[in-house]
């Protein structure tokens, strides 16, 4: 089960507060999307108005093309995987993951056979029985996705559903939603502030700050030709180039920049001389903090190919490469 | 240092359960009156009150009026928390307070105020009456905790049951109740002892049936006798079981 979703000119308000401001977004059935962005940016607000749990202040959500933004969540073709989880601790993982099967009025023995067909999807046939209280954070998350998937959602929704693991255990668990979501084709919305998992992930990407969605595109594309100064800066390091060195007038709000791995000891933007204040070493780059040596003192960080490090304190002519042109507003 | 210390807790034993420690010895008093010399022990009291019709009608008639006005003051109070603690009204903190204030006002005025209620209304002084009085001491009870045990946690279980599909019927009965199952029972065994003990109100709302507090008023009146530390001591027990029944029941699972 699988679906589109249109978001036509959604705006949403607690109070004074906009948290959401004409958003428009088209998703494709089956595709992975990413909603990322700092908190407070509305990515959350935006998946529970998907999920049907807030009602938006004006604008339209289409799912599958019908139009979803008067119907209650409960009669959604979507289901949520939520932030803490929130299993039933008095059901077992077996009825846990049968209660959307219940609540469409399917037997016990036909939901329980689903159930567990459901739980060896996620690796935990063995444990049908065990109630949440007796399962590891990872485990809980497994659940809450396998409950969440039960009912064939055309849209599952993901709210921050790694965010209380540790590292590890995300970057796996991201693997394997990856994988599930490739073998279901159900459309998935998940939300994070996480950037490297949004890459790890995404089909699409969509950067959100201050209720709006500053660019909405493939990882690559958001990573290597963002759109806006606020999304090229929340998904990897920036290194701002003065205006002078770029040899043509700027526009209105409008800067350049470029990334660590693009900045070097020759390159096609000369940046004139800086010093190595600091270097660590990466493992495949040494990243380097940049002092230039002009009246601005402009820093820069630039990530060096192994072998190639100045010694500390030595100024050495600094090139940029592949600048990014970037809006300072959306 | 520590001497005193173990001092002072017999001392505090002492003082909290000689009473009842002397109430239940001398319900055993082998003589006409309940005071020392112990003269040995003896059954026959507790054969006098078990014997007697009118008191185990008392007694049945407690239980009834206890478990009755105990499941309503919780159905009440388990919907007002709900309700409460889920929407969002204008005064809801208002309204709160008016729900938990009957707590703090005297079990004789609220008796007095429901006697001159029911009198205006015509209604006669009879169990009915006295176990709407009781539900009006326990409702805040059953309210108060119920409300204190709602959290979070609680809220965003209900909101992925509605996800899934759930009525509203079905995320109070299938989510809800089951979450809340330790404080609904420790809501209910409280109401039931509450009124089980509760003579105040029980006294001034009933006429010919009355509860065991009331019939035993009505036996000390005549003096004192073993039989009343008999009757005494089979109230001690029951409130005992329930509170023992509360403690394996509720909170060890809740524990777990």
């Amino acid at each position: 089960m699988t679906a589109n979703v249109s978001l036509q000119s959604v705006s949403h308000s607690f109070g004074s507060f906009q948290a959401l401001n004409d958003i428009n977004l088209e998703f494709s059935a089956g595709e992975f999307v990413v909603l990322l962005g700092p908190s407070g940016c509305g990515k959350s607000t935006l998946l529970f108005i998907l999920g049907g749990f807030l009602t938006p202040t004006s604008g339209q959500v289409l799912i599958g093309g019908r139009d979803m933004s008067r119907v209650a969540a409960k009669d959604r073709p979507t289901t949520t995987v939520f932030q803490d989880y929130a299993l039933f601790p008095h059901m077992t993982l077996r009825d846990n993951v049968a209660f959307g099967l219940r609540m469409r009025g399917l037997g016990k023995a036909k939901r329980c056979l689903k159930a567990d067909e459901i739980l060896d999807l996620v690796g935990l046939v063995d444990k049908a029985s065990r109630k949440p209280h007796e399962l590891s954070g990872g485990q809980r998350q497994r659940v809450a996705l396998a409950r969440a998937l039960a009912v064939e959602p055309e849209v599952l929704l993901l709210d921050e559903p790694l965010g209380a693991l540790d590292l590890k255990l995300r970057r796996q668990m991201q693997e394997e939603l990856k994988a599930i979501q490739r073998k279901i084709g159900t459309t998935f919305v998940h939300v994070t502030h996480d950037q490297e998992e949004a890459m790890a992930i995404a089909d699409r990407i969509a950067v959100m700050n201050h209720g709006k969605v500053e660019h909405a595109a493939p990882p690559e594309e958001v990573y290597l030709r963002p759109k806006t100064l606020f999304s090229a800066n929340f998904m990897g390091d920036l290194n701002m180039i003065p205006e002078r060195f770029m040899g043509r007038p700027a526009g209105a709000n409008i800067v350049h920049a470029a990334r660590p791995e693009n900045i070097g000891t020759s390159g096609d933007i000369s940046l004139g001389d800086a010093t190595l204040e600091d270097a660590a070493f990466f493992g495949t780059y040494h990243r380097c903090h940049f002092r230039a040596a002009d009246a601005d003192r402009t820093a820069y960080v630039a990530h060096l190919p192994v072998g190639a490090l100045p010694q500390i304190g030595e100024a050495v002519p600094l090139y940029a490469s592949k600048p990014l042109t970037l809006g300072t507003e959306v | 240092m520590r001497a005193l210390g173990w001092a002072y807790m017999t001392a505090i034993f002492i003082f909290i359960f000689l009473p009842v420690v002397v109430l239940v010895l001398f319900s055993f008093q082998d003589s006409r009156l309940p005071v020392p010399p112990f003269d040995g022990p003896t059954l026959k009291w507790y054969a006098e009150v078990l014997a007697d019709r009118g008191m185990m009608e008392a007694l049945r008639n407690s239980l009834v009026v206890a478990l009755i006005s105990a499941s309503a003051a919780l159905l009440l109070g388990f919907f007002a928390a709900q309700g409460l603690a889920r929407v969002r009204l204008p005064g809801s903190i208002l309204m709160r307070g008016l729900l938990i204030a009957p707590m703090t006002v005297s079990y004789l005025i609220i008796a007095l105020g429901l006697l001159t209620v029911f009198n205006t209304l015509g209604f006669r002084p009879s169990l009915w009456t006295t176990g709407i009085g009781h539900v009006v001491i326990n409702l805040p009870l059953c309210f108060a905790i119920l409300f204190a045990a709602m959290g979070d946690h609680q809220k965003n279980a209900e909101r992925a049951a509605r996800d899934l599909g759930a009525s509203d019927m079905q995320v109070l009965f299938l989510v809800t109740a089951p979450m809340l199952k330790p404080a609904l029972l420790a809501a209910f065994f409280l109401s039931v002892t509450f009124s089980w003990d509760e003579f105040i109100i029980a006294f001034l709302l009933t006429r010919f049936d009355v509860t065991l507090p009331v019939e035993i008023w009505s036996m000390l009146r005549s003096g004192l006798s073993p039989a009343t530390n008999a009757i005494g001591s089979l109230v001690f027990l029951v409130s005992i079981v329930i509170l023992i029944l509360l403690e394996l029941i509720v909170f060890r699972k809740s524990k777990s």
